[in-house]
């Protein structure tokens, strides 16, 4: 009877730590445990938060899309707590987010002084060496992030996506040259208003390009990553191969088509009408397929 | 599929709020699939997606498509993207821009791509007054 009723009042404040002997005292327990609750409640107004309640309120602000509070917590916690794994990735995180990538490399490689294998600060650096095109780079700290976490879903996905890719950019002059058929230039014209048209093999190599040589190499290098990482994800939501693309930006509008092999792309001024740039696209593909002697 | 946006199981600021109201939005579209909002580091804010597309692998994705456009448009001395979106033949992703990072949408092969990218500059455009909005302190900011 003492024992239902113990457990039916007690346990659900936790462990109390046995040795009372009557209903009474557990009532009594339990209010003393209330009471504390409720101090420790009100002075955690006036107490200092510690370096880990900082980090925990960031990180919940940074699940909310909140980032400058979030940073502001994380500045405070690492100046309490200046080699905190925790914090370094919280803060490499949120100059992320504000696309501050030189700052978040210096705060993931922190972390990796402190855990040369933590997979999240890996991720990260995988991440950047990604968008600064380095594959040679990239490869190795996805690799090593998924030998000790191999269900690391993020870390997989990426892995997967560069697994095919060639070791591009390679230095200039020892880019992989175009060795199809001749192009004649004047039957891949692009339209009036049409400009920055380039061709592209899905492995980055420049078949044409309206351009000069560096701005070509440039553009056909933006081109095909954008082509790998769409086809990327549209395979990863279930949605098959990339066939058309259009990026819309504050001056102008860019058409992509592509089919497994090649990759067109072509920019017109922001205001032309989706419709003219989906049609003129099309012809331009269709001449180029022609013209390399490749089947739609 | 859940209409929906997953809660991600914590409490709720005013701007945690907007962005799954205008995920939900852009779910009632006809022929949307699904969505989410991922910040620029790859970090989930709110998704919902079907039954068998895992959302950690295609938020790194976006997030890294996403950061090709944006720093590939700065490296060729472009304007900044706004939207975009990249089509096969059983549907589309959409993708947007914004401070706290990035506005996907997927929708099936008859999906109406004016219609989405109409609600998609909409809800960026939404996004961006959230983003600059001052935050009121909630209970748990205590």
């Amino acid at each position: 009877m003492l024992a239902a009723s113990f457990s039916g009042v007690a346990a659900p404040l936790g462990d109390v730590g046995g040795g009372f002997t009557s209903e009474g005292d557990s009532r009594h327990v339990g209010l003393l445990r209330l009471l504390s609750r409720i101090w420790d409640a009100i002075t955690s107004f006036t107490r200092p938060p510690n370096a880990a309640t900082l980090f925990r309120r960031a990180n919940l602000y940074r699940q909310e899309g909140r980032f400058e509070e979030a940073a502001e917590l994380v500045s405070q916690g690492l100046r309490l707590a200046p080699n905190n794994g925790v914090g370094h990735l919280l803060s490499a995180y949120l100059h992320l987010a504000f696309r501050q990538i030189g700052p978040a490399k210096s705060e993931f490689q922190a972390v990796l002084d402190l855990d040369p294998y933590h997979p999240r600060a890996l991720l990260g650096l995988a991440k950047i060496a990604l968008e600064e095109r380095d594959i040679a780079q990239c490869r190795p700290f996805l690799d090593k992030a998924l030998q000790y976490y191999p269900d690391f879903p993020e870390a997989r996905a990426l892995q997967e996506m560069v697994a095919s890719w060639s070791m591009t950019p390679a230095a200039q002059g020892q880019r992989q040259v175009y060795a199809g058929p001749p192009i004649l230039v004047e039957k891949l014209k692009p339209p009036a208003g049409g400009r920055e048209f380039v061709l592209t093999q899905a492995d980055g190599t420049l078949v044409f390009s309206q351009q000069g040589d560096k701005d070509a190499e440039d553009l056909a290098g933006h081109v095909t990553q954008v082509y790998r990482i769409a086809s990327a994800t549209l395979q990863r939501a279930g949605l098959g191969a990339f066939r058309r693309g259009i990026i819309q930006a504050v001056t102008e509008t860019t058409f992509f088509r592509s089919n497994d092999k090649l990759i067109l792309a072509l920019s017109f001024p922001q205001d032309v009408k989706v419709g003219f740039g989906l049609l003129e696209t099309d012809k331009l593909w269709t001449n180029s397929l022609r013209e390399l002697g490749i089947r739609a | 599929m859940s209409p929906e946006p997953t809660p991600l199981g914590r409490p709720a600021s005013a701007r945690a709020r907007e962005f799954r109201r205008i995920l939900a939005e852009m779910l009632k579209i006809d022929r949307v699939r699904g969505g989410l909002v991922v910040a620029a580091d790859g970090l989930v804010i709110t998704a919902s997606l079907p039954r068998g597309i895992a959302v950690e692998p295609l938020a790194a994705l976006t997030a890294t498509l996403g950061r090709e456009l944006e720093v590939g448009a700065d490296r060729l001395k472009r304007t900044a993207f706004h939207t975009a979106l990249f089509s096969s033949d059983d549907g589309t992703v959409f993708l947007g821009s914004s401070p706290v990072g990035f506005v996907v949408v997927l929708g099936d092969r008859e999906v109406n791509v004016g219609l989405v990218q109409w609600a998609l500059r909409k809800a960026l455009a939404t996004l961006e007054g959230t983003w600059g909005a001052p935050v009121p302190a909630g209970p748990e900011d205590l």
